[in-house]
């Protein structure tokens, strides 16, 4: 704006033969500088030759959040962290998260590598309230972990998770002083306690048992003492949220009791009413593509044709496959409406449910046709930004992650579940498992007669895949330019700042 | 996201089976609000929804009607009449395929509505337990009508709030400030709570359509006014306040303790906001080089300069011409204004393709086949290069929930096809119904919210050129 505005300055007093006309425009158009101030130019859609067209990020909201975490240790507040920023993130939001304990490793192993021989125990002791050093530390580490959230929001971030145990009112009233000191800033807490032994326990037992720093050369056994030790220093001064002034959600027993205070706005109620349908407890998520239909083999996209003989075969084969991963556990199976997921699923013996929202990506007039017999400039132009191409009256890959949004919302509070999909469809639910970016998200290899298991972890999804020998035609087009998207899951936990952003990074040039 | 999306051959969305939400609470704790607006937000949603009503001011009852304790034989018999009436009203809605059912009654004894709860749960119906609660003196007394004074001491005596965890239950303090909650499951029923989140607003909102503009024929020219936009504006302000003060003097209600926002300044801004059309897109269709009748009213704007013009598209706006006043009103509200230029993105106009530069008659001769499919079903016809109604309607989702959360008056300037869409959230109207909408310039739309539903009327004030265009109003 600014730079407009100088120009137009600049210009002012000339006679206009080259200047862009807008600028002439904005010129006599006086009577609205008001209103105009502080509007910012959307992301408008490069314009596009052909039939389809290129549709613009959707308006997301400019709002800014602080979303604190409360709790003790070890009651799940990494893990829901980590699934609420994946959720927002697939839809678009600008996410982080910023954990303290990350932050404090990071640290300490700078300082052990600086100072040769000195090491800064980080254990239970550390952790006492009674330590006044420590606390110092901690309240430093706290206090150096809002800074950098506050300041990457300020870059532009939406939602900045503080990932710490924030147990005292006198920690949340600082944090409270601290954000309301910028405009426009708002804060929620987030309280996650849980009084089920047998979770706590489980929690206790992965973070032991997954090579936490903090307990590096440490027999098992001895760190489970001292991490349980550490809970009950954290206990004794631990105080729940009952501040009626502050905007806070209380969830007990991840979701079987929820409280919300103060909860007002679009984004903040999104929040909310994300969290109220997560749960805990153990379970794995199948995703199939239908057998292979008989527009596949022809080469045909769309349309609601039947399963081929080869596909008939992998819907014959897919009741045993299933048999031996599942076991005599409790399973659903969902399908589209479309005539080849349901014939696929035909031969199971498990309830199933039809969603209208797992239907394919609408072709609209390309339906039916080949990819090569028509609009080659079209496909061309859907190469270039395959996420964000909308097929003249039918749909893009965007349009398919909002009308999947009541199946992701189903998908987390339910237990063992088989979706019986479409490759795009299968596309988005995988990239939002893994958290993948969107650019890389339509190139994703999710070949046919291939069913692929995720078992959700507290910091990311196991992966399996079991291909079934039938043969079956590729109807994956590969990326253009660059490399088609590739990456091994990770269910790791990552204990060091740094190790957050070489993944990012990481990431980032796969996208590339 | 929410707006209706599609039809299931069962009538049932989301897997989420029949759902009975019984209301608890005292008298005025505003519980046929939360109802009337939650039946409102469901059915945009495509939800078949229905309130209820129990016993409340529609029906004529003895004195001791009201009073828990001792009755009269002639009181229980009327009591059980209408409490069974009730029941059959709602089987005969969940019979009929209907999915949510709200049963907006008092329900303060808990023998009673456990009773209700059991019958409905056998017949395999989720029953959801809504109490309203309220601590706060004001919003009682603001809900009040005065012969509800006895009634509401009498109940208090008797009232059972919620306190064990049998049922599911969703518990609201002071209209949305606090909310617990009690194995909610799903995605309807967590969509419900979503919405009670938000939920506040009781007062009238004014729906107008924008001025007439230079480049009237094209939505993503995004022109300055005419001279009659100009006019219309200032015809709009006055006529606006005047009536505002009429409605708040027939309310008895203090004008200086009221607020009228949205307006320009804050989040339901007149003004659009639009990035660069398309390069040479935005007023051709396809297959055909120079379309018709685009001449007269073009400036020269190259398609090219246009769409250099990332950060200085004009934008175009009546709110400078309203009063200073309501816009340093709404300067205070801060929390409003900050994504003031997102807001006013949402509420572009769909552009519903052909309609950019296209009379009907001539998209009907050169667009037989697309003409006929919006012909089919307007709403969810989605034109080359452009939004159906349907799109739109996702797209306001966030201002929907703004709507609900403003505890102002509202005043909202839009494009016709926005304003129809908020419409017929407002009022309750099927997505089918949308397009049909008729919104004309010079009409003011007032809905007021009141104890058993809306009420909707349209106030002329201006005739002018670009009223409409053909006395149907086929665009945005």
């Amino acid at each position: 704006m600014g730079f407009a505005s100088t120009i137009v300055a600049w210009f002012g007093g000339l006679t206009p033969c080259h200047p862009p006309s807008v600028y002439r425009l904005k010129q006599f158009d006086e009577s609205t500088v008001v209103s105009r101030r502080g509007s910012a130019a959307g992301t408008p859609p490069m314009s596009v030759k052909g039939i389809g067209n290129k549709v613009a990020k959707p308006d997301y909201s400019e709002s800014k959040i602080v979303l604190a975490m409360v709790g003790l240790p070890a009651r799940g507040k990494s893990y829901l962290s980590n699934k609420l920023m994946i959720y927002l993130k697939w839809l678009e939001y600008e996410v982080k998260v910023f954990n303290v304990g990350q932050l404090r490793r990071s640290r300490a192993k700078q300082k052990a590598q600086r100072y040769v021989g000195i090491k800064e125990e980080h254990n239970a002791s550390w952790f006492s309230h009674a330590n006044t050093q420590a606390n110092h530390s901690r309240e430093q580490l706290a206090h150096d972990s809002l800074e950098m959230l506050i300041q990457w929001l300020k870059e532009g971030g939406n939602v900045g998770i503080h990932d710490a145990t924030n147990s005292t009112r006198m920690r949340r009233a600082s944090i409270e002083a601290r954000v309301l000191q910028e405009p426009d800033f708002h804060l929620i807490f987030l309280e996650s306690t849980c009084d089920d032994p047998a979770v706590i326990a489980a929690n206790v037992a992965l973070k032991v048992q997954s090579g936490d720093p903090d307990y590096k050369d440490i027999p098992p056994e001895e760190a489970k003492r001292d991490f349980l030790r550490r809970i009950s220093e954290y206990e004794k001064v631990y105080e729940t949220i009952t501040e009626p002034h502050l905007s806070y959600v209380k969830i007990v027993n991840v979701g079987a009791q929820v409280t919300l205070s103060r909860i007002h706005g679009y984004l903040q109620s999104r929040i909310a009413f994300y969290l109220m349908n997560l749960h805990l407890k153990p379970r794995s998520i199948y995703l199939s593509r239908h057998g292979e239909s008989q527009f596949n083999v022809e080469g045909k996209i769309g349309g609601d044709a039947l399963l081929s003989p080869r596909g008939m075969e992998y819907a014959a084969a897919l009741p045993a496959l299933v048999k031996d991963n599942v076991g005599d556990a409790p399973l659903t199976v969902w399908t589209s409406t479309l005539r080849r997921t349901i014939q696929t699923a035909g031969d199971l013996p498990y309830p199933k449910l039809t969603w209208k929202s797992l239907d394919e990506l609408d072709a609209g007039v390309c339906d039916g046709m080949t990819y090569e017999a028509t609009y080659p400039d079209d496909f061309a132009n859907r190469d270039d930004d395959k996420f964000n191409y909308r097929y003249r009256g039918g749909e893009s890959y965007r349009d398919v992650v909002v009308r999947l949004e009541p199946v992701i919302m189903e998908l987390e509070r339910q237990d063992n579940i088989l979706i019986i999909g479409h490759q795009a469809i299968i596309r988005c639910l995988y990239a939002y498992f893994h958290n993948l970016p969107q650019a890389d998200l339509p190139y994703l290899k999710i070949p046919l007669h291939t069913l692929i298991k995720l078992t959700p972890k507290a910091y990311g999804c196991d992966e399996e895949r079991y291909k079934v020998p039938i043969e079956a035609v590729d109807t994956h087009r590969p990326k253009p330019k660059g490399a088609a998207p590739a990456f091994v899951p990770s269910t790791a936990r990552q204990y060091f700042a740094a190790d957050v952003e070489a993944a990012a990074r990481a990431k980032a040039d796969l996208a590339r | 996201m929410v707006a209706p999306l599609y039809t299931t051959a069962s009538g049932l969305l989301f897997h989420a089976g029949k759902i009975l939400v019984l209301t608890i609470g005292l008298p005025a704790r505003g519980k046929t609000h939360i109802s009337r607006a939650l039946e409102r937000y469901l059915r945009w949603m495509g939800v078949k929804t229905q309130v209820a009503q129990g016993a409340g001011g529609a029906h004529k009852v003895p004195p001791d009607y009201f009073t828990p304790g001792e009755k009269s034989p002639e009181t229980i018999a009327l009591r059980k009449k209408i409490s069974e009436g009730c029941e059959r009203l709602i089987w005969d809605y969940f019979n009929g395929g209907g999915q949510v059912v709200i049963y907006d009654a008092n329900n303060g004894a808990k023998a009673t509505r456990n009773a209700i709860a059991e019958r409905f749960e056998k017949e395999g119906i989720h029953v959801v337990m809504l109490e309203s609660l309220c601590d706060n003196k004001d919003i009682i007394e603001g809900n009040i009508r005065s012969d509800y004074y006895h009634r509401i001491k009498d109940h208090e005596k008797h009232y059972e709030t919620i306190d064990d965890q049998d049922w599911p239950f969703i518990k609201i303090m002071n209209v949305g400030e606090k909310i617990t909650l009690n194995k909610i499951e799903g995605y309807l029923q967590s969509r419900i709570v979503f919405f009670l989140m938000n939920i506040h607003n009781r007062f009238p909102y004014h729906l107008l359509r924008s001025g007439q503009s230079l480049i009237e024929h094209s939505y993503k020219a995004d022109s300055d006014l005419s001279p009659h936009g100009w006019e219309y504006a200032a015809n709009l302000k006055d006529y606006v306040l005047e009536r505002r003060a009429k409605s708040l003097e027939a309310r008895s209600i203090d004008p200086t303790s009221r607020k009228l926002v949205g307006l320009n300044e804050t989040l339901f801004t007149m003004s659009t906001r639009s990035g660069p059309p398309p390069a040479g897109a935005h007023t051709t269709p396809p297959g055909l080089s120079s379309p018709p009748n685009t001449a007269p009213t073009k400036p020269r704007t190259s398609p090219t300069s246009s769409s250099q013009a990332k950060t200085a598209t004009p934008l175009r706006s009546t709110s400078t011409r309203l009063s200073p006043r309501t816009q340093k009103r709404g300067s205070h509200r801060r929390s409003l204004r900050r994504s003031r230029s997102s807001r006013n993105r949402r509420c572009w106009r769909s552009t519903l393709g052909f309609g950019t530069a296209w009379t009907p008659d001539q998209a009907k001769k050169y667009y037989a086949e697309d003409w006929e499919r919006f012909v089919k079903d307007p709403y969810s016809f989605r034109a080359p290069r452009a939004e159906s109604y349907h799109d739109l309607s996702v797209r306001l989702e966030p201002i929907l929930i703004e709507l609900e959360r403003e505890q102002e008056d509202l005043l909202i300037i839009g494009h016709a096809s926005v304003i129809r869409c908020l419409l017929a959230y407002l009022i309750g109207l099927p997505a089918s119904e949308i397009p049909a909408i008729e919104i004309a310039r010079g009409d003011l739309l007032e809905v007021v919210p009141t104890s058993y539903g809306v009420q909707s009327h349209q106030y002329h004030f201006w005739d002018g050129p670009g009223r409409s265009k053909d006395g149907r109003t086929y665009g945005p």
